[in-house]
């Protein structure tokens, strides 16, 4: 296809979006069609260019110099569009059941259409430039969103996420211009694009702005201690928390410190430095104190948040370890993390709309009463924890080979943090399982008279998620490869 | 053919399921009937795959290079026969038992799928497909453990999950460093690490193992992760309590051998640190275990102590890594799995009759329920080690496997602890047989008058009974098998 | 073409004129007057661009054709030619956008005094932009700094007298050192023409004498200069200055009135010290130095602001900050990155001081946040005008503030000991921007039961206009912002 067509299915959705507000809709209906219409027409665009790529980049806006924003899809933005492609009609579709009980729907979708124009924007990105205009975007048009209920805690939380967010790219940009300054080129190449004369002597602030950039990035991705901006960012919508907080926003970050890495200043570069222990050791701690914040929380949001957090750092393991195998490793818990943790936050999305209930302790004996949400949530618990048969383990596995055949002592402790982590996650994801499934003997069933499974709009992503979680962790051997390839630069 | 090993595994899982996603059955029978109806089924289909299917299966690829396989071979074929066994006479007392608990039907469904699940874990045929159904084992099995839902039990299933995760985590990381380094992930005699990569990364190898002991140990009960064992197992239902501690733990014991016999290799374990530390903490928990089970009133808990000493006997067996030590741990996998459901059925029965849980409230017991406390002694002495009861031959053997390893100071301390703690077993079991017949003179056993149970619950206990015995009398058919398959092993 | 040599010597006399012509006339018609000449004189400079521009050359243009050193020279290339248009256009979007304002506050007596005080400014301006010699720029300095005291006191109120006399002694103490500067070194060359003198420094520097009087003579220039465009920590008079004048008057002294000094002290340091000289000199770390405090320290203070118009004042004083870091990295590349943030700084300024001023009169003229709550609901145009300021503030790409900080960084990574501090600094500044504008942002979008009525862009269209024209203004230079590098570029080279 033509390399018209990237900048085509970047504009669409975000044009589709601001046309929301504009038009007086005369049904909610048709809002609903005309949104979902264009969500998956952009998808279906995606998908198309996913398998006819087209060859070149396509340049959009000239700036000073060589500095372009331009579009191009390789073998990691393949990965990237294709997830948020997948996911974001069937988020759009659970939004729809779920903003009938919020207030300004059509500023809340205008905005909630416009970020997927703008994540995929990120995900397309040619080069740094481009990729750091739309990472900046995204921070502004999801701001609404997190501030969308416009209470006073919704608005301590939307600036927080804004200080935070456009500090970290602030750091970003200083590693945006010595790779512009330093670099042989500003597109992204797998194996980096330093140019090894220029560098001379200096590594050291190499790696020192290499640290700056990866932990600016790392605010998106939460890593500690930057990471406090993401369970406060939990009072938006849920379909926001869902979709932007544990996937579109925070992958993000993920995905800009893998082009960081491996792309700009090359994993051969920075491999067994100060700079890649000190990582490690810095991701390796938030894995295990996400985990044990999201056990000492009792807001389900919150937890889930945190939980986020700890697993956003498993895939920044995954980095750390840089090697082609570690980016295995990243990208499949990239891939999968998403549909596991889309599905738990739907799913106590769905309790929060079918009954206004927040927190973990009341969530007693809700599976009798609500069980296919509950199935979909338990799942989705057991994949988390990386039960085999199920994505988690997989992702994980991939981690673990990668820090395995890296063979150093700080990988060998990476693993032991993986599988404390793992622990923990059994202990808090399931502590909220037994809770739905065994109340206790003398339970009061009438107490929750009123909960019920929410209807289809909120049931079939459900369905779609578990279907994934479990085909993934099934069948992962293709998907793998593709990894592979991705890593290996053969795709 | 070959295509034949799914359906004993994945029969009763998706009957299980079915049970649970169905509506409440009008009728008590009919559930009874579809229950016994599948018991039976996989019973069947298990024995034909055990003894008829000799070849593999790859079942699909479960990440790029390793795959789903199931293959039995001499230990899958030993156990899941054991399984088979305690799992429908357990399953056969539990239709009168459950008579009087609630939610029968979820209680069935996961009873089904639990056993699917561990014929899987017989049959897994490489170490990720066992580590898949172990973990899956924990999980089914967990809501057989808080099945009352009473607090304590919801807190005893909590334990019982997070002690299991502990340990299979531990464990997966020796998984990863087997998978890494080993040639195949098919479980072979002697191990599947080439020895120049054992040389190599000996430091890794000897943690990875560690690690792997002490983290399927945990579903074994071995000390110091045994905690979850005391709580978890006696607040289940009865026949529960039964086959948790019968069979599940032996999950554990599987997959111990699975890993220091068919994947590391005992003949790089033996003599390093790792099999000291494992000899000692297995002989710290025999003595532990009786100890606790010594002093505990209440006669299930005594007796899930007692699991954790007898099993420990077992990872004692194998921790000596000698042939005749295994063989005898071998035979007491069988030995205990017949007694232990046998003691708990017992349990269960006279709870289920009488109500009485502590011990001094059996007094005279014998009067009511003579058949019960029999078929309650007889296999207490098989588990005391008393001729010619199973558990003498077994003890025997890890015995004098000690004795015969020469490994210094365990070579005499062990059987020394194991004596010891046979005689603590004595101590625990049989005052309930003494004063359940001899209650003493003018006392009165009058409530126990005509509380002996139907035949659903006898025949179960009989037979348990009886097969102590058999074991205990012509041993030598397994013993002979298992000391063939050991000196493949060694 | 050669009689557009004359319009840059024609656009200053007719600015004066102009002046002296208000006077006699009321306060409408000095407006008209004015409007007039600000755009007369920008299409003429429109025309100078255009002319040096394709010429790629600079022109000398001899007043009264008195050979120096009696004569008076006018110089003038792109550069100087492109600032005068910019100024012309800054200062009639400012006046237009505070119209009503300067209708509503000043006395209708003394409206055209007002508009005789723009007049002169924009003379003033225009001859420091464009005069070759010193003490014509000397005097010119005064008399912008008598026309920005008149902008500031025109309101009468208690505050802004406070305010322009604090002006009027920070400032004269500014020009006092200039003058000082100015003395020396008239002392040493014996010349006022910029290019005889730079010609007698270059000797002077070649042979070593004079080591000492040189650098104090650098440093009493650069600190007067210093003082009148408020760099850290000569400041202090600013925050009053801006934000209790009339809106015309702040946007127009910030953005106008400082930058004409900063072109100056540009000037003198590439016609008069000359660039090599200057980066020699220890000034430059010193000015490095002050330039960074000032980005912290200006942000810390409009944190800390409870005024919009004094936070957006003391935000001034951070961005003249980051030109003074450009200055300070002694590279040509730092150089015209900060001439670019001259432009984008004063477009953007303006621009918030203007729809600052939108979002104050629909709540009440209150200039606490607490009040401005909601206000973007309340005056929808301004509401939209401030969020692109501020985000062009902070620096997100599109707008043209990220331009000028991508200008900075890719000059400070060519240095090598100022680089890491030029950059944490910029990242840090960033975050402390994004903290204080944000905020503000967030606060005027957080709808509030209104006591306050609501504007319709109908009311006021011009209003509106106006902050779209800075809005495209803001936009066009961060999206084609390649031109207007290459015409920096251009400028610069032909500037010494």
């Amino acid at each position: 296809m033509n390399a018209f067509w990237l900048f085509l299915v970047v504009l669409i959705p975000c044009l589709g979006g601001m046309i929301t507000p504009l038009v007086r809709w005369k049904k909610r209906a048709y809002m609903m069609v005309y949104l979902e219409s264009v969500v998956i027409f952009t998808s279906v665009l995606v998908w198309l260019l996913l398998f006819h790529r087209p060859g070149e980049a396509f340049t959009l806006v000239n700036f000073t110099g060589n500095l372009t924003i331009a579009f191009q899809l390789d073998g990691l933005g393949t990965i990237f569009a294709g997830l948020v492609s997948f996911l974001w009609p069937f988020a759009t579709l659970y939004a729809f059941e779920y903003m009938t009980k919020e207030k300004h729907e059509r500023t809340f979708f205008m905005f909630y259409t416009f970020t997927y124009g703008v994540t995929l924007g990120i995900s397309l990105a040619d080069n740094f430039l481009t990729m750091y205009c739309f990472y900046e975007l995204l921070t502004l048009v999801t701001l609404p969103l997190v501030m969308h209920t416009l209470t006073r805690e919704a608005i301590l939380a939307s600036r927080k996420y804004l200080y935070y967010s456009i500090g970290g790219a602030a750091f970003a940009f200083i590693g945006m211009i010595f790779l512009i300054t330093y670099g042989e080129t500003s597109e992204f190449i797998l194996g980096g694009v330093l140019n090894a004369e220029k560098i001379g002597a200096g590594k050291n602030i190499f790696l020192l702005i290499y640290v700056l950039s990866f932990f600016g990035f790392g605010v998106k991705a939460a890593i500690c201690p930057l990471n406090s901006w993401l369970p406060q960012a939990g009072v938006a919508p849920t379909p926001v928390t869902a979709l932007l907080h544990a996937v579109a926003v925070v992958k993000s970050g993920a995905f800009a410190i893998i082009r960081l890495t491996f792309y700009c200043f090359g994993a051969d570069f920075l491999r067994g430095t100060w700079a890649q222990s000190l990582l490690m050791a810095v991701v390796m701690f938030t894995i295990v104190y996400g985990c044990s914040m999201a056990l000492r929380e009792t807001h389900l949001k919150r937890r889930l948040a945190f939980s986020t957090i700890s697993n956003l750092s498993y895939i920044l393991f995954g980095v750390t370890i840089m090697t082609p195998l570690g980016l295995v490793g990243a990208l499949s818990h990239m891939v999968f993390h998403a549909f596991m943790k889309i599905c738990s936050f739907f799913c106590a999305g769905a309790v929060m709309h079918q009954t206004e209930r927040h927190y973990i302790h009341q969530l007693d004996g809700f599976a009798k009463k609500m069980p296919k949400v509950f199935a979909a949530f338990t799942i989705s618990s057991f994949a988390l924890m990386g039960v085999p048969g199920l994505c988690g383990f997989i992702s994980k596995w991939n981690l673990v080979s990668a820090a395995i055949e890296s063979g150093s002592l700080i990988s060998y402790l990476g693993i032991g943090t993986l599988l404390i982590s793992a622990l923990l996650t059994a202990m808090y994801m399931l502590g909220i399982v037994i809770r739905a499934y065994f109340p206790g003997a003398d339970f009061d069933y009438s107490a929750i008279a009123d909960v019920k499974d929410p209807n289809w709009m909120m049931l079939f992503p459900l369905l779609a998620f578990v279907i994934g979680i479990a085909g993934f962790g099934l069948f992962s051997a293709p998907v793998t490869e593709l990894f592979t390839a991705v890593a290996q630069g053969a795709f | 053919m070959e295509r034949f090993l799914l359906l004993p595994v994945f029969f009763p899982i998706l009957a299980g399921v079915v049970l649970l996603l169905k509506k409440e059955y009008q009728k008590r029978n009919s559930l009874l009937v579809y229950v016994g109806t599948v018991l039976i089924i996989t019973g069947v289909c298990a024995c034909y795959a055990v003894f008829g299917v000799k070849e593999g299966l790859t079942l699909f690829q479960l990440t790029k290079e390793f795959p789903v396989y199931f293959k039995i071979d001499f230990l899958g074929r030993y156990f899941s026969l054991v399984v088979t066994i305690v799992w429908i006479l357990a399953g056969f007392f539990s239709f009168e038992y459950m008579k009087h608990e609630k939610h029968e039907k979820r209680y069935f469904g996961f009873y089904l799928i639990v056993f699917g699940v561990l014929l899987g874990l017989d049959f897994a045929g490489n170490l990720i497909t066992m580590y898949l159904f172990y973990e899956l084992m924990t999980l089914t099995s967990m809501p057989l453990v808080l099945h009352t839902q009473t607090k304590e039990a919801v807190m005893a299933g909590l334990r019982y999950l997070f002690f299991s995760f502990a340990g299979a985590y531990m464990a997966l990381f020796g998984v990863y460093v087997i998978c890494r380094y080993g040639t195949t992930i098919v479980f072979a005699e002697g191990g599947v690490i080439p020895a120049a990569v054992l040389q190599e990364h000996g430091t890794l190898f000897l943690v990875a193992s560690m690690l792997l002991l002490l983290g399927f140990g945990v579903k074994a009960g071995m000390f110091p992760l045994h905690a979850w064992l005391p709580t978890a197992h006696p607040v289940a239902p009865g026949p529960a309590s039964a086959v948790l501690s019968g069979v599940i733990v032996k999950g554990g014991v599987l997959a111990v051998i699975r890993v220091a016999y068919q994947m590391i290799g005992a003949d790089f374990l033996r003599g390093t640190w790792v099999q000291t530390v494992w000899m000692t903490l297995a002989l710290v928990t025999v003595f532990m275990g009786s100890m606790l089970a010594f002093r505990e009133p209440v006669l299930k808990r005594r007796l899930a102590y007692s699991t954790v000493s007898q099993l420990s006997y077992i990872l004692f067996g194998l921790s000596v890594l000698q042939p005749e030590a295994f063989s005898g741990a071998l035979l007491h996998v069988a030995a205990h799995a017949f007694i232990k459901v046998g003691l708990f059925l017992c349990a269960a029965a006279i709870i289920y009759r009488t109500g009485a849980k502590r011990v001094e409230e059996l007094k005279g017991i014998g009067r009511g329920m003579p058949v019960t406390l029999w078929c309650y002694t007889i296999v207490s002495l098989g588990l005391i080690g008393i001729p010619p009861a199973s558990g003498f031959v077994s003890k025997w053997h890890l015995a004098s496997g000690a004795i015969a390893s020469g490994i210094p100071v365990f070579s005499w301390l062990g059987p020394v602890v194991l004596l010891v703690s046979a005689l603590l077993t004595a101590g625990y079991l049989l005052p309930v047989t003494m004063q359940g017949f001899f209650p003493g003179e003018g006392y009165d056993a009058s409530r126990f008058k005509g509380k002996e149970p139907s035949g659903f619950m006898l025949v179960p206990l009989l037979a348990l009974a009886a097969l102590t015995i058999v074991i205990g009398l012509v041993p030598n058919v397994l013993v002979y098998a298992f000391e063939a398959f050991a000196a493949l092993l060694m | 073409m050669e009689m557009i040599r004359n319009f840059p010597c024609l656009s200053i006399l007719l600015s004066m004129f102009s002046a002296i012509i208000s006077s006699a006339v009321k306060g409408r018609g000095a407006r008209r007057i004015n409007t007039f000449v600000v755009s007369v004189v920008g299409i003429l400079s429109a025309c100078t661009l255009y002319y040096t521009y394709t010429t790629g050359q600079s022109y000398v243009y001899v007043m009264g054709h008195f050979p120096a050193p009696f004569g008076n020279e006018i110089r003038f290339g792109s550069l100087e030619a492109g600032m005068a248009l910019f100024f012309c256009v800054i200062m009639l979007l400012s006046l237009n956008g505070g119209r009503r304002k300067i209708q509503m506050e000043v006395d209708p007596e003394k409206e055209n005094l007002y508009f005789i005080m723009v007049d002169l400014l924009l003379s003033s301006l225009l001859a420091l932009v464009y005069t070759n010699d010193l003490f014509t720029a000397y005097v010119f300095v005064e008399i912008n700094t008598i026309a920005a005291c008149g902008l500031i006191m025109i309101m009468e109120s208690g505050r802004a007298i406070e305010a322009a006399t604090r002006y009027m002694i920070m400032s004269l103490l500014g020009s006092g050192l200039f003058l000082i500067g100015l003395c020396m070194l008239y002392d040493m060359t014996g010349h006022l023409l910029m290019s005889n003198v730079q010609a007698s420094i270059q000797a002077i520097a070649a042979d070593g004498t004079y080591v000492i009087p040189l650098l104090v003579m650098i440093a009493l220039l650069v600190v007067g200069l210093a003082i009148k465009s408020a760099l850290f920590p000569f400041h202090a008079w600013l925050p009053d200055a801006y934000g209790y004048s009339t809106v015309s008057s702040a946007a127009m002294l910030s953005s106008l009135v400082s930058k004409g000094y900063i072109f100056l002290l540009i000037k003198i340091i590439y016609r008069v010290i000359g660039f090599d000289i200057f980066v020699q000199s220890r000034i430059i770390n010193v000015l490095f130095v002050f330039g960074l405090a000032g980005m912290i320290m200006g942000s810390t203070s409009a944190i800390r602001e409870n005024d919009i118009r004094r936070m957006i004042s003391y935000s001034s004083v951070a961005q003249i900050g980051y030109i003074y870091m450009g200055f300070g990295l002694g590279t040509s590349a730092g150089m015209a990155a900060s001439v670019f943030h001259i432009l984008a700084h004063a477009a953007t300024k303006s621009l918030l001081f203007v729809s600052g001023v939108g979002l104050t009169d629909v709540s009440g003229d209150h200039k606490e946040f607490i009040e401005l709550t909601g206000s973007a609901y309340r005056n929808v145009c301004a509401g939209l005008a401030f969020t692109v300021g501020s985000l062009s503030m902070v620096g997100i790409p599109l707008f043209s503030g990220f331009i000028s900080k991508l200008l900075f960084s890719q000059a400070a990574v060519q240095s090598q000991i100022k680089m890491l501090p030029a950059l944490i600094v910029l990242a840090v500044s960033t975050v402390l921007n994004a903290i204080y504008f944000m905020k503000t942002v967030i606060r005027i979008y957080t709808p509030v039961s209104c006591k306050y009525k609501s504007v319709s862009i109908r009311e006021n269209p011009l209003y509106a206009f106006t902050l779209l024209c800075f809005v495209v203004l803001n936009i066009g230079l961060g999206m084609w912002s390649q031109p207007i590098t290459d015409w920096i570029a251009q400028g610069l080279s032909v500037f010494a």
